[in-house]
């Protein structure tokens, strides 16, 4: 694996030296990659970094943006706001980029909007779920080219609604703002579709041991237990929910961060079954995705998941935003990415002119034989909630 | 009818996972305890001592080693450094005028040490150690994780055994005596600063063990040794500082009502009432429960 990525890499910033020089081409475009390396979410941030590289490089063989080679440049976020601060800092302040994107924590995603609003740039996230990222705490330099907790919930809980309408629902969340805001949007959506839900609990980031939170889950007695934790996270409360028996009566639905094909071999078994709204599943019949797919396989020797497919689209969004624009001036890319249109693996996705949020059509994605099976989509306009941004 | 299947489903089970995680406490605390007990020491770095022990355990698993060997293998890897550690650092403060302060301080910078030394060896990721047994056992319809079970098990036998060395022989009567009268018990013959540096080097291969025996439960990573030293500190404080049952009733005690609480509050806020009951114990019962070894 180390020797592919570093080959991807080399490949990357090969190409950026080795293209011609067009009269426009004199600096490559800076783009900083904060994303977590290491720990919990690394499993996050390996499918966001393979994603950018994946369309960098197709950009930089294709001609660049505007004649114009990309660079990224990565720093390891750590899954921790703080330490997505200062490498980000970093990334604006020393490396001079033009944009920034990555992170995965939604309080770094947060924190890391803050500080572009300050220094004038543009930053935006692929992963981060929170809602209230395009919500009540947006901002005009924070764009997010994933679907949201809203988006995901609302397509998940029509589903529960038709197809289950008995359902007992007891959620799981990390505690921080992801977790909550996921679960507060299960809620909403469970509201409308009429799912009962029996209770909520919140562990935090990186627990190694959730069996303390069992009791709680069987006082309450689900048949359907609702989880947005990630990465090795999912892994850990997924296997230790087995060993304690919970899941031979209770069948498990999440987020689409949840089981991703990164973490799909250690979660085993436990992962049979599962269900989760979400914008993309590598099996969706699309000549944009096959071409994606296939290209992601063949470069990294696994399949692409969802923070891939959010992370390669996003590549191709800021493009044709530079082009429209004409340059990678602040003011300007953002005028051309509001209200844009692009295609994308996921189908085509537009960013809300009004709060920065991309909407995108949402598919039910069941995991049968580790396969991320299709079974239902929701128009992107269902999906997407009211614009609750009044910042701008 | 409601009452049966409510204990059956819910009290029973949230019982038992609060006796697990109590053992997995108590077998971290002992270590801790008989250095307080016998040394006076307050071994802040005893975390950082399990948490070399889960890494040992890991690494060796990595090269094929059986984890019934690792049992054995680590906890008489880490006595010899056990036994340097009191020679050549706590010996050093162990005579200066205060004494508690002095140790504390530097076991606490020794925590340091060890804690970045384990990052930059293994890297900060969170490794997974397999357990020797998979599945689960179901007991009167309460399904128990086997590992859980063979946890519990071992966790009885060790905490048995020390108990047994300290209360009921000979060696544990000369250490004992040792340290609750060194003049006179040297003047009797009996080498104590080997002693010492002997008892340091059991409590830290009693912390390696507590690493082997939960690293499949817990993962394995650098700062592990916080979690569960805090916990640890407070069985012993509310246990009775240096007293070996002390430890075990106060943390048999407090998982429990750690696990009972967490039943109708988040599991997150069951810390503070741990705590709470520590400071409590620290204002009203300073001793604790017990008495300590050496004044038994």
């Amino acid at each position: 694996m180390e020797n592919i990525k570093r080959t991807a890499a080399a490949a990357v910033i090969f190409s950026a030296f080795a293209a011609p020089s067009v009269a426009l081409a004199a600096d490559a475009i800076k783009i900083g990659v904060v994303t977590p390396l290491s720990g919990t979410y690394a499993a996050v941030g390996q499918p966001v970094r393979w994603g950018l590289e994946l369309a960098a490089r197709e950009i930089n063989v294709a001609g660049g943006v505007g004649g114009r080679q990309i660079t990224l440049i990565f720093e390891d976020e750590e899954a921790n706001p703080s330490v997505a601060v200062q490498k980000a800092e970093r990334l604006f302040q020393v490396e001079n980029v033009d944009f920034l994107t990555g992170m995965v924590n939604s309080g770094s995603t947060l924190a890391v909007g803050q500080l572009a609003e300050r220094n004038n740039k543009l930053a935006s996230t692929t992963v981060s779920f929170a809602d209230s990222i395009t919500a009540e705490k947006c901002s005009p330099n924070l764009f997010r080219f994933n679907a949201r907790a809203e988006q995901q919930s609302y397509a998940l809980t029509s589903w529960l609604g038709k197809e289950r309408p008995k359902a007992k629902v007891f959620g799981i969340g990390p505690d921080y703002e992801m977790g909550r805001s996921s679960v507060a949007a299960l809620k909403a959506g469970a509201a409308k579709n009429k799912v009962a839900i029996v209770g909520e609990v919140f562990a935090p980031l990186d627990s190694k041991d959730y069996s303390q939170y069992f009791g709680q889950i069987r006082s309450a007695r689900p048949d359907t237990i609702y989880t947005s934790v990630a990465g090795n996270d999912t892994v850990r409360l997924l296997t230790q929910l087995d060993e304690f028996g919970i899941l031979r009566n209770t069948s498990i639905v999440g987020s689409s961060g949840t089981i991703t094909s990164q973490n799909l071999a250690a979660v085993g078994k436990a992962s049979e079954g599962y269900i989760t709204g979400t914008g993309y599943s590598p099996k969706l019949d699309t000549t944009e995705n096959k071409k994606f797919v296939g290209a992601y396989r063949a470069m990294f020797k696994v399949d692409p998941d969802l923070f891939a497919a959010d992370s390669y689209s996003l590549l191709y969004a800021y493009k044709a935003a530079v082009e429209k624009a004409g340059s990678t001036d602040t003011d300007k890319v953002r005028d051309a990415l509001r209200g844009l249109s692009w295609q994308t693996p996921e189908g085509e996705k537009t960013i809300r002119a009004g709060d920065n949020q991309a909407m995108q059509p949402m598919y039910i994605v069941k995991i049968s034989k580790g396969q991320f099976d299709v079974v239902g989509d929701v128009r992107a306009e269902d999906a997407i909630g009211p614009d609750q941004c009044t910042r701008f | 009818m409601e009452i049966v299947d409510y204990i059956q489903f819910v009290l029973a089970p949230q019982m038992i996972n609060g006796l697990a995680l109590g053992i997995a406490v108590i077998l971290v605390a002992l270590g801790l305890t008989i250095i307080f007990g016998l040394l006076d020491v307050i071994n802040m770095s005893h975390g950082e001592f399990y948490a070399i022990g889960a890494f040992g355990a890991l690494s060796l698993a990595l090269v094929g080693v059986n984890f019934w060997i690792l049992l054995a293998a680590v906890p008489l890897l880490m006595a010899p450094l056990g036994f340097l550690v009191e020679r050549l650092l706590i010996r050093r403060v162990f005579d200066s005028k205060d004494r508690h302060v002095s140790t504390l301080l530097l076991t606490f910078g020794l925590s340091l040490i060890l804690e970045d030394t384990l990052r930059a060896l293994y890297g900060p990721n969170t490794h997974r150690v397999d357990a020797p047994v998979s599945g689960a056992s179901d007991l009167f319809g309460i399904i128990v994780p086997n590992y859980r079970l063979l946890l519990i098990a071992i966790g009885v036998i060790v905490i048995c055994v020390v108990a047994f060395v300290t209360y009921r022989t000979r060696l544990g009567a000369v250490v004992r005596a040792a340290s609750y009268d060194r003049f006179m018990t040297s003047s009797l013959g009996v080498p104590v600063s080997w002693i010492y540096a002997g008892t340091f080097a059991v409590g830290v291969s009693l912390a390696g063990l507590a690493g082997v025996l939960l690293a499949p439960l817990y993962s394995v990573f650098p700062t592990m040794g916080r979690d569960f030293i805090l916990l640890a500190f407070s069985v012993v404080i509310v246990g009775g500082m240096g007293s070996i049952w002390g430890a075990v009733i106060a943390g048999l005690l407090l998982t429990q009502v750690q696990a009972l609480a967490s039943l109708v509050i988040s599991p997150v806020w069951t810390d503070p009432i741990v705590f709470g009951t520590m400071v409590v114990f620290l204002m009203f019962r300073p001793q604790g429960l017990f008495g300590r070894i050496g004044h038994a």
